[in-house]
């Protein structure tokens, strides 16, 4: 792609992620840098929604670093029963731990959408878009509880019509969440995703249980926030069609180890790839 | 007939509120012919409040704790003893006496008049839950389901423990519990004597519920029903999960506690047996009639469940005879029985509570009739069709 100054939003240093004796992430290395939207892929159970649960604050690595906009945002070393059990790399090169809670990260500018569609299915669109806005909120318990944050509050709503007009689902508002078609939802999450104003957007399998006709759609839809809303991009895909047609660069991995990276056509043609996915011949 | 419902309904509740009081006047004023009914609405009201908070946190917030017993104890409690007269306390605490320093205390706030003494105890008794709730939050607000209903029916076993032990007697008097305690009354010198029965405990029942109402409809209630939806989301949106649950859990626990010095006031006599599991299980009742995650349900169910089943039901506890012959069953506790099976049945009819998670809307009740009609003209299927386009 185009070789601008390349500044990094998302790094993972050496993440390993062990639950018990089995490694789901080892040894991860990836940057994503700013403009850019990077994919993650990789046979089922390879680690992939892992690795983005570590980067969103789900999980502590058991050992690595994550660092968004030059900021450490998650670290953390093999120890306690871990430090006999650890399995991976790079022991004793991290020493701090460093854990926030995912609402933290949320605030530092990393939104993200699930892999299995997490609506708030009982409210309206407007409102899951709404419910973004209030992690930013500056009133306080009870000036909120006695409406006297009506300037804010109206602002809070003006902001996420707003967004559900550049979404294309302004006529939707008051649709409950749970009575909307598939491809709507998948929009809506990606819209209150949105709302939270990332810098970083990570999209866990946004085409899973789509049709070519709406994973067309979706491509041009990413395409779009991306522009409008200045985003980088990391996201998890198992249709290639999206992914080499959408991705800056791709990371391969499987079984937690990264296996190939590059652009769409270098990662197309690694054998180490087409072996991962395809099986060899012995 | 076309009706402009923007304004139409406001002015409906309106009206609805001033029948109400004028009703609740009457009945105020003409208490003593009505003793049965004004001693049901007074329960009814005090139960609305505990029922309105126990849904904040279950029905809203979708934390199933069951600790209402426990809290409303802590509330009783405090506000008796700030409301039981200094004159008589010596002879409620005649075993140990009260503590020295609860004495003085009282002695202290003697300068104020009975009815800010009183006010000050509901209070208190919700500020202790309050800070009791905040403390056990913390550990105990990790947990999820069934796991946190068990920890917080622990919780209330406890509190209940601590009150009767004796080691407490001398704040709490043990289990010789607390009597002496003065009824609704606002005590107020230009208005006649008694004046409050009714008053006292709907007006509290009012601000209490208005406020929650407030706080569901502003940004964080709108936050605590993203966490009964789905916690993963709501924290993947920058809600701190802790701090919210936190919230709701103090809130509920204070507007339960101002209940159960409320219910104090009612009792006029309280001891710990009174706050057994058996009074949560009542509120959770009361709660699911009326529809987890609706306001008014909780308070309509608040009234029809306590009215069923200390008054309209009396009749199935008396023997009855007809035409000489003794109708069996009929008898002491057979009420109960009739009462269960009634449960049964809106259970059985309503799955998700007399108002499912929905509130009263004028527009829902002036339809109603015409739906039926339609219903009954034209098949269940498009009678459903014909309420969405009101």
């Amino acid at each position: 792609m185009t070789e601008q100054t390349l500044v990094p939003v998302l790094e993972l240093k050496d993440i390993t992620m062990q639950f018990g004796g089995v490694v789901a992430v080892d040894n991860l290395s990836l940057q994503v840098h700013r403009g850019e939207i990077v994919a993650l892929i990789g046979p089922n159970g390879a680690g992939k929604t892992t690795a983005f649960n570590v980067v969103t604050g789900v999980y502590a690595p058991t050992n690595g670093q994550v660092q968004f906009k030059g900021q450490t945002i998650a670290e953390n070393f093999p120890r306690g029963k871990m430090e006999t059990l650890y399995a991976g790399q790079n022991k004793g090169v991290y020493t701090a731990k460093v854990w926030p809670t995912p609402d933290l990260i949320t605030k530092k500018g990393i939104a993200r959408t699930f892999q299995n569609i997490r609506l708030f299915k009982n409210m309206t669109v407007f409102e899951n878009v709404l419910i973004a806005k209030h992690m930013n909120m500056k009133a306080g318990f009870f000036s909120a509880a006695f409406h006297l944050n009506g300037r804010e509050e109206e602002q809070m709503r003006q902001e996420s019509l707003k967004l559900l007009e550049m979404v294309n689902l302004l006529d939707l508002k008051d649709e409950i969440a749970d009575n909307l078609p598939y491809g709507k939802q998948r929009r809506l999450e990606i819209a209150r995703a949105l709302a939270t104003a990332p810098d970083l957007l990570l999209l866990d399998e946004p085409a899973a249980g789509m049709n070519p006709q709406e994973t067309h759609a979706l491509t041009a839809f990413i395409r779009q926030i991306k522009k409008d809303f200045d985003l980088t991009i990391l996201m998890i895909e198992h249709h290639m069609n999206l992914v080499m047609d959408i991705s800056d660069r791709i990371y391969v991995i499987d079984f937690g180890e990264l296996i190939a990276t590059g652009t769409p056509e270098q990662v197309q043609n690694d054998p180490a790839v087409i072996a991962a996915y395809l099986g060899v011949d012995e | 007939m076309k009706l402009n419902n923007k304004k139409t309904y406001p002015m409906l509740s309106i009206a609805a509120l001033v029948v109400l009081a004028v009703l609740l006047i009457l009945l105020e004023i003409n208490k003593n012919t009505f003793g049965m009914a004004v001693s049901i609405l007074q329960k009814s009201a005090i139960l609305a409040i505990v029922a309105v908070s126990m849904n904040l946190l279950n029905g809203f917030t979708g934390l199933f704790s069951l600790g209402q017993a426990g809290f409303m104890a802590i509330g009783a409690y405090v506000t008796a003893i700030f409301s039981i007269p200094t004159e008589t306390i010596d002879s409620v605490y005649y075993t140990g006496g009260l503590a020295p320093w609860l004495k003085a205390m009282k002695v202290g706030l003697d300068v104020l008049p009975g009815f800010l003494q009183i006010s000050l105890g509901i209070l208190a008794g919700g500020l202790v839950a309050a800070v009791f709730a905040a403390l056990i939050g913390i550990p105990v607000l990790r947990l999820k389901s069934d796991y946190l209903a068990i920890a917080t029916l622990g919780f209330s076993e406890i509190i209940r423990a601590i009150i009767s032990s004796p080691q407490m007697d001398k704040i709490t008097n043990g289990s010789y519990g607390l009597k002496n305690i003065p009824g609704f009354a606002l005590g107020l010198d230009f208005l006649p004597a008694g004046i409050g029965t009714l008053l006292v405990p709907f007006s509290v029942a009012g601000l209490c519920i208005g406020f929650m109402v407030l706080v569901i409809r502003s940004s964080y209630g709108r936050a605590f029903m993203a966490i009964r939806e789905d916690g993963v989301a709501a924290e993947a949106m920058g809600i701190n999960l802790l701090k919210h649950k936190e919230i709701s859990f103090i809130i509920s626990s204070f507007f339960t506690a101002v209940a159960g010095g409320l219910l104090a006031m009612f009792m006029r006599s309280i001891e710990a047996r009174t706050f057994q599991i058996t009074l949560t299980y009542d509120i959770l009742l009361i709660v699911v009639i009326g529809g987890l995650g609706s306001i008014t349900g909780s308070i309509l169910s608040a009234f029809l469940v306590t009215a069923a089943k200390e008054w309209w039901l009396r009749f199935f506890d008396t023997p009855l005879v007809i035409g000489g012959v003794t109708i069996p069953l009929f008898r002491t506790g057979f009420r109960m029985v009739i009462f269960s099976l009634l449960l049964m049945l809106v259970v059985l009819f309503f799955r998700r509570g007399l108002m499912g998670n929905r509130e009263f809307a004028w527009a829902d009740l002036l339809s109603w009739p015409r739906n039926l009609s339609k219903k009954a003209s034209s098949g269940p299927k498009t009678g459903k069709g014909g309420k969405k386009n009101d």
